[in-house]
């Protein structure tokens, strides 16, 4: 499995999502091909920035369903949570709902005749809301342990295995434009294009390059678009970003200050990778042509005349918005920004060609 | 073995992607949006207002308003898919600890869609005229400040969702101009046809793209929005490519999905209720109430009159909003609502004297789901009689409608406060003790214990929740939704050649160019 340069810049080790290959060997076809077959991620726990795991948020619901006056033991727990969110939380809570209820000497039965305890764990517009209820004497007792969605970190990113290695390095509710590797000297990272409320920046990100200042390009005169097509071209020190008719440009070697101008846009060609075994390049192609739906990275031999033959195929959580090559250091890898569809969040990974097992 | 069988596996997928990849034609196809063409947009309801101070809460049609609203208009904030809030026309916000006194700083250089500067009293103005009462707001050089007699931490919760538009009124009928992606260039009211004068020609409003608004133009250059198209005319229209947008009703999905056609839909965003009226004596006898309520098979509403294209509810709020409408529920109970009817004395309605149902005739989902609910009352010996009521509340060729003691009535969620929207359903109801209680908090006990209270009056009976449906083209691409439900139409782009046929306009040229402004 290849070395991500970028773990630095993830937010949370949980999101790290690497997969390997179990690859066919290359004689026996002419065209490697795989298919996608989705399978649930990893899940874990859902905790907040601030160290307060959804167990502690348990727990708390727990001490106020105990203090409710009249409720005995055995109970029978009902749970309730949206497939959806229970995707995201996965369902260890209620082990620990089940855990330390019997720790308050409330016992958990499956006697139907048993008082029955509900117990769901919700996610609304801007909380995560966590209650209990029980029907006592005609009467319903409810309570309720809530905490602010935001409070809680990037939720886990369920993704599908493919026969590449993708990692995701980065993400962000900022739009993000363009992703590409850091070639200055300060250290492996990553520039990202990021359309923020206050407008287009740059930004520097992992390692030592963390610290600069993002640098903007609406003062530079580079008017809001819906567009999301803007491109970084990096050399060293030097940061051209390129939209449809204006070009951008500063150093992060001098005062980053962006100075634009109109110019015909150059694109950058197609991304090819060349794995490290053997001597076929592979070009990566991303519609990105729907923002409705997941896409398919097509990992194609390149100079085939039928490219549509053959294709390594690699799903992404949204719509493709970028690829740009890893570098010279990283033939084998690129960068690949899209819009996770599940969570809204932008994010960009690191795909890389492996070889063999 | 293991090697052979990979192989063959290999083989098949082999032969499975190269099928594919020939049925979606060539690789690389349109990678960036275009900007161009005309998105036609066809809406079943018939009258619509883009006047946010003319919109009823919860009422469908303010729904269809909002959404459309959305293209002209822009909000303060707006919440992202973490829950949090992110700047709009507001670009900073503070407030104090008791949540009364709150600070916003407007976003500079922001225009109207005539071209002049969009001011704090435009948005002191706009916003004063929609916050309920016991708001008042104080204006600054580059912000303002809303003051509450009450406590409001949801403020920002109201202020991202519903009718809390930015606008400046405009004299006589004409509609508030706003700084959204859209400009309001033409409304053609419903015309009578050439060839059949009895025949209405359908209501329609064309919007054009704002060149200058500060979020950046859309990719679109127009919207046509075409009101009061029958549903099925609609799937029509969109099967042979004369419209790109519709809103498919709950009990057309179904076929629309098996034609083929692309369908979105939302969490849910309306309530479907019985409420109990007093025009009729004797309807506020819980015992009767209690009957009808778990005589009602709400699962087979929704999963066979409705195939699944609904949920029962026993809440009024639904779980998306609340958190905790799984906690309401009692399964239907057809022995224990005879006996509750057993037990009725024989002047209560139901009996001899029907209670009689009224159904707002605003599609055949409603009449379908009335005659459901007179169907299940009868189970339980009650009598209910449907009374179909014209909307507008117009009379009847017979004469003037019967009294009625129960009304199915649809409440539409427009805010994202669970508080605003109980606030505003009991207020529709008339639920006045109720309202108090929940005016003051946004605790989930108290939201929880105020709903409990309401339902367990049983004046209102919910029946169902329903997403919106809607059917889009092929060639609309990047559809995406707010959330509050408004349609990101200002992001959507139409994909070449496929928009030009769909378009119908003949030329066979292109409506829109790659990423290149008009």
């Amino acid at each position: 499995m290849t070395k991500c340069d970028f773990a630095s810049v993830i937010s949370s080790s949980q999101n790290a999502v690497r997969r390997n290959l179990d690859c066919l060997p290359s004689f026996v076809f002419s065209f490697l091909l795989l298919l996608l077959l989705a399978a649930p991620g990893a899940h874990g726990q859902v905790a907040n920035s601030g160290g307060t795991s959804l167990d502690e948020l348990v727990q708390q619901l727990v001490d106020r369903v105990a203090g409710i006056p009249g409720l005995r033991g055995p109970l029978r727990v009902q749970y309730f949570q949206e497939p959806e969110f229970a995707a995201k939380t996965g369902k260890d809570w209620q082990d620990t709902f089940r855990k330390e209820l019997e720790k308050s000497r409330l016992t958990v039965t499956e006697d139907a005749g048993a008082t029955l305890l509900r117990v769901g764990l919700a996610k609304t517009p801007t909380e995560i809301v966590l209650s209990a209820g029980a029907r006592l004497n005609d009467k319903e007792e409810a309570r309720f342990v809530t905490i602010a969605q935001a409070a809680f970190g990037v939720p886990n990113v369920a993704v599908s295995p493919i026969r590449v290695d993708q990692q995701l390095v980065y993400q962000s509710a900022d739009r993000i434009l363009d992703a590409a590797v850091a070639t200055d000297d300060a250290g492996p990272g990553l520039v990202i294009l990021a359309n923020r409320p206050a407008g287009l920046v740059v930004l520097r990100v992992g390692g030592a390059g963390a610290a600069k200042q993002p640098v903007s390009l609406t003062g530079a005169g580079v008017r809001a678009s819906r567009d999301s097509d803007g491109e970084l071209q990096l050399r060293g020190n030097d940061v051209d970003v390129v939209f449809a008719a204006k070009a951008c440009h500063f150093s992060w070697a001098s005062t980053p200050d962006a100075v634009c101008r109109a110019a015909k846009s150059v694109r950058r060609a197609p991304v090819v990778l060349r794995p490290r075994c053997g001597d076929d390049s592979w070009r990566l192609i991303g519609d990105g042509s729907d923002w409705y739906s997941p896409e398919l990275l097509q990992v194609v031999p390149d100079g085939l005349a039928r490219k549509g033959s053959a294709a390594l195929l690699s799903n992404f959580p949204g719509p493709i918005l970028s690829v740009s090559a890893g570098g010279e250091q990283n033939p084998d890898s690129a960068l690949v920004a899209t819009r996770n569809l599940r969570t809204g969040n932008y994010e960009v990974y690191k795909v890389t060609l492996a070889c063999g097992n | 073995m293991k090697f052979i069988r990979l192989r063959w596996l290999a083989g098949i997928s082999a032969a499975v992607v190269v099928l594919m990849l020939a049925m979606c034609g060539p690789i690389g196809a349109t990678k960036h949006p275009r900007y161009g063409g005309t998105l036609r947009v066809q809406l079943h309801v018939a009258n619509l207002s883009l006047d946010p101070r003319e919109w009823k809460p919860g009422s469908v049609a303010a729904a269809d308003s909002e959404r459309l609203g959305s293209l002209v208009y822009d909000r303060l904030v707006t919440l992202d898919e973490y829950g949090r809030f992110q700047p709009v026309l507001a670009t900073e916000w503070s407030h104090d600890g008791a949540t009364k006194n709150w600070q916003f700083k407007i976003r500079a250089g922001v225009k109207l869609s005539d071209g002049s500067a969009l001011t704090v009293k435009d948005v002191a103005a706009s916003l004063q005229a929609l916050l309920p009462a016991g708001m008042t707001i104080t204006s600054g050089e580059n912000g303002f400040a809303i003051h509450s007699q009450r406590a409001a931490p949801d403020l920002l919760e109201q202020l991202a969702s519903g009718r809390y538009f930015i606008f400046r009124a405009q004299p006589g009928n004409a509609p508030p101009l706003g700084t959204g992606p859209f400009v309001l260039t033409e409304t053609t009211p419903p015309t009578p046809s050439e060839a059949n004068p009895s025949v209405l020609k359908p209501a329609r409003m064309k919007f054009r793209a704002n060149e200058e608004c500060w979020a950046g133009r859309p990719f679109l250059d127009a919207i046509d929005v075409t009101l009061g198209d029958p549903p099925l005319r609609q799937i029509l229209n969109l099967q042979v490519g004369r419209a790109e947008v519709i809103d498919i009703p709950p009990d057309l999905v179904r076929k629309a999905r098996q034609e083929n056609l692309r369908v979105w839909n939302s969490p849910p965003e309306m309530l479907l209720a019985l409420r109990f009226d007093e025009a009729q004596p004797t309807t506020s006898d819980g015992r009767l109430r209690e009957a009808l309520d778990l005589a009602l098979d709400r699962e087979t509403m929704a999963n066979v009159l409705l195939q699944r294209q609904a949920q029962p509810a026993e809440s009024l709020l639904p779980q998306w909003l609340s958190g905790y409408a799984f906690l309401f529920g009692e399964p239907m109970n057809l022995e224990r609502a005879k006996e509750l009817r057993a037990a009725l004395p024989a002047n209560v309605v139901g009996g001899t004297e029907p209670l009689r149902l009224r159904v707002d005739a605003v599609g055949d989902l409603m009449k379908l789901l009335g005659e459901r609910v007179s169907i299940n009352a009868r189970q339980a010996n009650l009598s209910v009689q449907l009374v179909p009521h014209a909307v507008g509340g117009t009379a009847t060729a017979s004469g003037p409608s019967p009294a009625t003691g129960l009304h199915l009535f649809a409440w539409h969620y427009d805010s994202l406060s669970p508080r605003v929207n109980l606030q505003e359903m009991v207020q529709y109801l008339r639920a006045e003790t109720a309202a108090e209680g929940a005016n003051e908090s946004t605790n989930p006990e108290r939201l929880f214990a105020d709903e409990s209270g309401l339902l367990g009056t049983r004046q209102v009976l919910p029946l169902m929740v329903l997403p919106e449906y809607v059917g889009i083209a092929s060639n609309v691409r990047n559809w995406s939704v707010g959330p509050s439900g408004e349609w990101r139409l200002a992001d959507v782009w139409l994909e070449i050649g496929e928009a030009a046929a769909s378009n119908g306009d003949g030329s066979g040229e292109p409506n829109g160019a790659r990423g290149v402004h008009p």
